[in-house]
């Protein structure tokens, strides 16, 4: 399958990645002639520089045979062209594009078959605002996840120092007797599928599948406050910071927003009727403290400028907020964050490749989220009859090293699995796996996990 | 330095090369030259080598592949593969003396074409099929065909390309480095079987014919005569011949294209455009050169000269005359030939007709500036600008071409050998021609070299091989520091 993506940015470059490492034909145009080498370098798929609104550029990467365009650049205008020109060259094609301005997006007729025929339009915007939203209902999670239409979470917790289950073994009574299934560890930068015999440790991430009513028993067992976030405090009054207040305005909440350009305030103030709008540099610290910044239950920092992003989360942390939700954009950063005590952090780039790879799955794989940079995923898949999964005790089917079979879903009901479980035909299955495992775990499910 | 996947590549290299080993071995059964023990106990070494490494580096591979790892696997996979070759020769005793067997393997994987043979029609069958054998693994690139045939090597494999693709500019044609790779062995393929079959036709005998065929595609020129081609005297073999030493100075590239539909781009390609017209202008000055001087009918004229310039400007290397009795304009031209090389990505040696243009441009740019103090000028290829970073690499190159060149022809002389010799024995190793002038002229061979020149001489076929920058990196002590 070829694969056309236009713009070298952080966004093609790990669809790119992602696509190339699943053998598929990628070619990416891109202007910036340094970001073309530097990519051809890192990856293996043809770059060409060029302009990916030049229909000469778009023949030559082969554009008549390619089954898909991903148009990832800055420029929501070259996005569309590029589609339209697509859609003009083939028009079978499946074409994703990335949008932001909000205007564009409300004429729902300009993306329609009609008219462009872009079959999935990339909003990194509502996105972050989706993911701040669910972030709230489960306090002190760094990633929130949901499988069935949100009656299964996958949800990642930050171990902090004083946890209960820090240094507890993960086979031992404490955590075993709660029904706590562990599916994942993140360390540093790696990322383990543990057994019984892994210990958690400070500074992990650690990965749990939860049903949606456990949640708090969860939560106390992590050593968590259970009590819903009554008071937010935003940093930014920009699209996405606007975004989370307005969905949060009609809520019982004590919200604050906070900018310091006087435009957006009165702009701000004008359209939302219970938040506070306050003017001011959000990285003063007696601004922080004046509005009472240590004693509110979640900082959401989500200015243009993560590096202030990243620092104001941490002067807030210092005055004693139980929460913060950062808005980072480089996804090198991604490792470190967790490292320097932030226990949340979003990513829209991360959200688009997303986004983006759970449109692409094909076939029983219901979704798949991406996790850390790719290492991971964790799918939602369909237990086929043929597959060597079924009516097997799970103790004896021969699962990859790599995966881990988080839940069984069957009529409704939940099952977390055990070594005497059978998967019957026709249940849902949330199973956690690395990347280098995916084509085993795909024999074994009989399931192509193929884009199409 | 990721020394594991750097001994897993070695590996496969020597496995793959111990196979390749069952052609001479079916061909010396076939004839009972005598040389068959030698190749079973060679590819029985080489396979069991390849095969124990292989099975000790297999597991949980780290397939980082960094720009020193590639250029190390490249360099020591073509010094190590030049050792694996000596083994049939040494084994079978047809070339008893290791230096010898050394210059011969390296001649034949970088495609040179010089030999230490003083009577190549005595040797086994079996043993010429082998030396013409290497020459046609070594042109198309021995690690583009690993490439091709491992599939992890994703990422790093362009490394691995880049270092090993005689080209300032390398063309990735399709998305995947290992379809690049398999698209230009077919069509390498492709036209050594047709060639095969068009030699065939002019009655000439499989044998030969595939020898033949072996060593024109990657432009090396062993033959299994005494007399090269001049041996048939065939007008249909010498046309034969020179059309697909022509074609493999092409850029593989463009027979892609052409391969996909894409006459026009090739005719429009503006380096095969001036690769012709170098060929057909050097043609015609020796042709009027030869022309009554030397032959007098004027189709023989025209036949021995377009085949001596074509096989010498391709640096393939065969001879149909002695022309170190033509006049001195035909041999001047023909020495200078020897630098050109063939199109850049073809299989041909040299300096490669692509860096000769854009030289001469950027140094007409450069005059064009003195007139114009304040003109901002670029360098263009067909239209196309090409970077500061590719121009400066290519001046890189040819000073050190040049550098290594004088010092090489000073080396030579301190030797011993005479100027002609000294002079041209070097420019037809670099080159990756073949013969030379002098005491190594179209009637001679190199077994007169000292131990030392010939030492020499192979790593020189090497460096010429690998253009340069491969294998001198090695010698920088930046390269070892962390």
């Amino acid at each position: 399958m070829r694969t056309i993506i236009i713009g070298a940015g952080e966004v093609g470059h790990h669809i790119a990645k992602k696509l190339s490492d699943e053998k598929k034909d990628v070619v990416l145009i891109d202007k910036n002639p340094a970001k073309i080498r530097r990519i051809s370098e890192d990856l293996d798929i043809q770059a060409l520089l060029g302009s990916g609104t030049s229909p000469r550029m778009l023949r030559q990467a082969g554009i008549e045979e390619a089954e898909l365009l991903c148009a990832a650049t800055d420029s929501d205008e070259v996005n569309l062209i590029a589609c339209l020109l697509a859609r003009s060259l083939n028009r079978h094609m499946v074409k994703i594009a990335r949008v932001r301005n909000q205007e564009y997006l409300r004429e729902k007729s300009l993306f329609s078959q009609d008219l462009l025929g872009v079959d999935l339009i990339i909003n990194t915007q509502d996105m972050m605002v989706k993911t701040i939203l669910s972030l709230m209902e489960v306090p002190g999670a760094s990633e929130v996840i949901d499988f069935l239409d949100g009656e299964m979470k996958l949800i990642g917790f930050l171990i902090t120092e004083d946890s209960p289950l820090a240094g507890k073994r993960l086979g031992g009574p404490m955590i075993a007797k709660e029904n706590l299934l562990v599916v994942a560890i993140v360390r540093g930068h790696k990322i383990l599928i543990p057994s019984g015999e892994d210990t958690i440790e400070p500074l992990d991430i650690i990965y749990t599948v939860v049903k949606k009513n456990d949640v708090n028993t969860t939560l106390t067992l992590l050593g968590l406050p259970t009590r819903p976030i009554k008071n937010v405090i935003i940093i930014g009054a920009g699209g996405t910071g606007m975004a989370v207040a307005k969905a949060l305005d009609n809520r019982r909440l004590n919200v604050r927003l906070i900018d310091h350009d006087g435009e957006k305030c009165k702009n701000a103030a004008s359209l939302l009727n219970r938040v506070t709008v306050i003017r001011g540099d959000a990285a003063d610290r007696d601004l922080l403290k004046e509005e009472n910044a240590g004693d509110m239950d979640l900082l959401i920092a989500v200015t243009g400028d993560e590096e202030s992003n990243v620092l104001i989360s941490l002067l807030a942390k210092e005055l004693g907020t139980k929460r913060t939700i950062t808005r980072v954009s480089k996804l090198s950063y991604m490792h470190i964050v967790s490292v320097i005590g932030l226990d949340t952090v979003i990513n829209p780039r991360m959200s688009a490749v997303r986004a983006i790879l759970q449109y692409l799955r094909r076939g029983k794989i219901i979704s798949v989220s991406p996790l850390r940079e790719e290492q991971a995923e964790a799918i939602e898949a369909e237990a086929m009859e043929t597959s060597d999964i079924v009516n097997t005790p799970l103790a004896d089917v021969k699962f990859p090293p790599g995966a881990i079979l988080g839940a069984i879903v069957r009529d409704g009901e939940i099952i977390i699995p055990r070594g005497d479980t059978t998967v019957q035909p026709h249940d849902r299955l949330i199973i956690f796996a690395l990347q280098n495992v995916l084509d085993q775990l795909e024999r074994l499910l009989t399931v192509k996990l193929e884009y199409f | 330095m990721n020394a594991r996947l750097i001994a897993y590549m070695m590996a496969v290299l020597v496995f793959c090369l111990g196979v390749f080993m069952i052609i001479p071995l079916t061909a010396a059964f076939y004839y009972g030259d005598g040389s068959a023990p030698a190749f079973l106990i060679s590819m029985t070494v080489t396979c069991a080598l390849g095969a124990c490494v292989f099975l000790i580096t297999r597991h949980r591979q780290d397939l980082y592949l960094s720009h020193r790892d590639g250029m190390i696997i490249v360099s020591l996979g073509w010094l190590i593969a030049g050792l694996i070759a000596t083994m049939p020769y040494l084994i079978s005793g047809a070339i008893p003396d290791f230096t010898d067997a050394y210059f011969e393997s390296m001649s034949g994987f970088t495609t040179t074409g010089a030999s230490i043979l003083q009577n190549i029609e005595a040797m086994p069958e079996g043993i010429l099929l082998w030396r013409a054998q290497t020459q046609w693994l070594g042109g198309m690139g021995i690690i583009v065909l690993s490439i091709a045939i491992l599939p992890f090597l994703g990422i790093g494999g362009m490394e691995l390309y880049k270092a090993e693709t005689p080209s300032p500019v390398v063309d990735k044609l399709t998305p995947r480095i290992a379809e690049t790779a398999k698209a230009l062995w077919k069509i390498y393929i492709f036209l050594t079987f047709s060639l095969i079959v068009l030699l065939l036709i002019g009655k000439m005998s499989l044998y030969d014919a595939v020898c033949h065929a072996f060593t024109t595609m990657p432009t090396g020129g062993f033959s299994p005569k005494n007399a090269s081609v001049g041996y048939y005297q065939s007008a249909y073999i010498d046309i034969v011949i020179l059309t697909f030493m022509f074609l493999a100075g092409i850029n593989f590239s463009l027979h892609y294209k052409l391969v996909h539909g894409n006459i026009k781009r090739f005719f429009l390609d503006p380096e095969f455009r001036a690769y012709l017209c170098i060929t057909v202008a050097f043609i015609f000055l020796v042709f009027t050169d030869v022309y009554v001087s030397i032959y007098t009918k004027i189709t023989d004229a025209l036949r021995y000269s377009s085949f001596q310039v074509v096989s010498i400007i391709t640096t393939t290397g065969f001879v149909t005359a002695d022309f170190e009795k033509w006049p001195a304009l035909s041999q001047v031209i023909l020495f200078i030939s020897m630098f050109l090389g063939g199109m850049a990505g073809s299989t041909g040696g040299g300096i490669k007709i692509m860096r000769i243009i854009l030289l001469a441009k950027h140094s007409y740019l450069e005059i064009i500036r003195i007139i114009h103090p304040h003109a901002t000028t670029m360098v263009k290829l067909g239209g196309v600008p090409v970077s500061q970073t590719i121009m400066r690499s290519i001046w890189g190159f040819f000073l050190l071409f040049m550098g290594i060149y004088i010092l090489g022809v000073i080396i030579l002389a301190a030797l011993g050998l005479d100027m002609v010799t000294a002079l041209t024995a070097m420019a037809t190793c670099m080159s990756n021609v073949g013969p030379g002038f002098g005491g190594v002229g179209p009637m001679d061979n190199f077994a007169s070299i000292p131990v030392a020149g010939k030492w020499f001489l192979s790593f020189s076929m090497l460096l010429g091989r690998l253009e340069i920058y491969t294998i001198i990196v090695f010698l920088i002590p930046a390269f070892w520091r962390k």
